[in-house]
């Protein structure tokens, strides 16, 4: 399977009463972008607000963020089996709007989470302060149960990010990459002596709030199975996850996955990169016994070398990540994990809530407990009303001028467990 | 009854499970995590991650596991481990002071419930 990324640059995000894309300048039709997204009978209102880097803006709650992409050439749409129809995707061309985002901002609970600055000490904890932010606040309509509600917000950002991608269908791309994976057996045969590599993706799969949905399935009812890697970058997976800001998975972090581009950049230089083998991390135990079983049942199967594992969110996928390691471990593939600490505001505490001694290779997203002062900014987009009720924070984290100490898990992305942060030991 | 469900959550009391012996007692999280343990430690075996949910030790107050309804007599090794861990990442997060309003803690309620018919209804 061979997709080609189109990449788009995007200098700047405007309102206007028609769409076009000019210049870099993405043009959105505000009052048509309201239209289609208020045909949810479970939204009552949505406005639309856009953040620049290095704007004293913050953004709170952050529900996901969404990279616009278009299929351009090629079978199926992106987020099949959700916005667009089910076929699977991950061949043709696909386009990309770099450099911006949706962002959906606005309570689902009332503990909702997840600050984006757009500059200040903030904004070096998470790359969404790197992009222009086209934020669609939503608002509930009257006696919407939360399923439901935060079902419609998750759309939201979908089809928002589907209409922007679509005025910028004409746009020639300023840069094209192209990602191919073969089947199995001419993989091995065009490399014969590299070693074979998988990645291993744990997708979030616990319950409201908790959910990953491939194709439109919810990750809790699927067992592990094989993906192209390419499929993952048309939104072949997509975020239902609203808690744990700083390492749970935006649909952003899915489709720029960078375990997926950093195994594709060494695939034919230093290892054979065969595919991505996906699995859940649910909370009954034996769901974490099977999925595990038949993990590395699918590693031993594709007979691999060696693994990638990264995990999705804190405490319960600890254990599903030591089982994975162990039992890929076990049938002879080597393996490193990807994970964050929660290792105390001093750093001194254990980092998981699991351990074995076959996880003897980790790589860390860095110390989710690690406490932060992010000065007050001239503009929120969104609410400071929750700041401090969600993890990380106490009562008090909110001073009266807007200034916020916390621990730096109430960042989106700040210790995303893809790798997907500028977080670095010195 | 096949199952035991241990929770500080009320709003699992108005829920009838087919199966399950729901036992309520308004307590804190950390005493959940404990009275799971003391079963444990007379042969039940744990059914559900003591850490469900990604919502932290300190920040949500209520906490649902499941458990099995009778004892095997000798203790379960597993179960052991998963809850010990549990209890030793409760420690680490420093105790919260926030007031949480109503409609908060029903939400946290709500989520709690969510995560663990996420087990009941899909395995049971």
């Amino acid at each position: 399977m061979k997709l080609e990324l189109g990449y788009i640059n995007v200098k700047g995000v405007k309102f206007a009463t028609e769409n076009k894309f000019e210049n870099g300048i993405v043009y959105v039709d505000e009052l048509a972008l309201k239209e289609l997204l208020l045909k949810d009978s479970s939204l009552e209102d949505c406005n639309f607000d856009v953040a620049y880097p290095g704007e004293s803006v913050r953004i709170t709650p952050v529900k996901d963020v969404i990279e616009p992409r278009l299929k351009v050439e090629g079978p199926g749409g992106i987020f099949p089996g959700v916005i667009s129809k089910l076929e699977t995707v991950g061949s043709g061309k696909t386009h990309v709007l770099r450099g911006m985002a949706i962002v959906t901002a606005g309570k689902i609970v009332g503990f909702q989470e997840g600050i984006i600055d757009m500059s200040g000490p903030g904004a070096d904890y998470t790359p969404f302060s790197q992009l222009i932010n086209l934020v669609v606040v939503c608002k509930p309509a009257p006696m919407v149960e939360a399923h439901d509600y935060e079902e419609a917000v998750r759309l939201a950002g979908l089809k928002a990010a589907n209409f922007v991608a679509e005025i910028a269908k004409d746009a020639v791309p300023d840069e094209v990459m192209a990602y191919e994976t073969k089947g199995l057996i001419d993989s091995i045969n065009e490399y014969p002596n590299l070693p074979r590599v998988a990645y291993v993706q744990m997708l979030q799969s616990q319950g409201l709030l908790h959910d990953t949905y491939v194709y439109g399935v919810d990750a809790k009812k699927i067992v592990p199975t094989i993906l192209y890697p390419t499929e993952i970058f048309d939104g072949a997976i997509i975020s239902g996850n609203c808690v744990s800001a700083c390492d749970k998975n935006t649909t952003y972090h899915h489709q720029n996955n960078p375990v997926v581009t950093d195994l594709y950049a060494q695939h034919g230089k230093t290892i054979n990169f065969v595919g991505v083998i996906i699995t859940n991390e649910n909370v009954y135990l034996a769901d974490k016994v099977r999925s595990s079983d038949w993990t590395a049942k699918l590693a031993e199967f594709l007979q691999v070398d060696g693994v990638i594992i990264s995990q999705e969110g804190f405490g319960n996928p600890d254990t599903d990540l030591i089982l994975n390691c162990k039992k890929i471990e076990q049938k002879g593939i080597k393996t490193v994990i990807i994970t964050d600490e929660y290792a105390g505001q001093d750093g001194k505490s254990q980092s998981l809530a699991d351990a074995d001694v076959l996880a003897n290779a980790v790589v860390t997203g860095g110390n989710a407990n690690q406490v932060i002062t992010l000065p007050s900014m001239d503009k929120v987009i969104g609410t400071l009303k929750y700041v401090d009720k969600i993890a990380g924070s106490h009562a008090g984290s909110l001073a009266d001028d807007g200034t916020i100490i916390a621990e730096i898990q109430v960042i989106t992305g700040a210790t995303n467990e893809l790798g997907f942060n500028k977080l670095s030991a010195r | 009854m096949k199952y035991i469900l241990i929770t500080n959550n009320d709003s699992l009391l108005n829920s009838s499970y087919k199966n399950i012996n729901v036992v309520y007692k308004n307590c804190s999280y950390i005493e959940v995590l404990l009275r799971v343990r003391a079963y444990i430690h007379k042969g039940h075996t744990i059914l559900t991650h003591p850490l469900s949910s990604s919502l932290k030790p300190n920040e949500t107050p209520f906490k649902s596991i499941l458990i099995s309804g009778s004892s095997k007599g000798a203790t379960d090794a597993f179960s052991v481990d998963i809850i010990e861990q549990a209890i030793e990442a409760y420690k680490k997060f420093p105790q919260s002071n926030k007031s949480l309003n109503q409609k908060i803690i029903d939400d946290f309620k709500l989520v709690d419930k969510t995560v663990i018919e996420s087990a009941i209804l899909n395995n049971l």
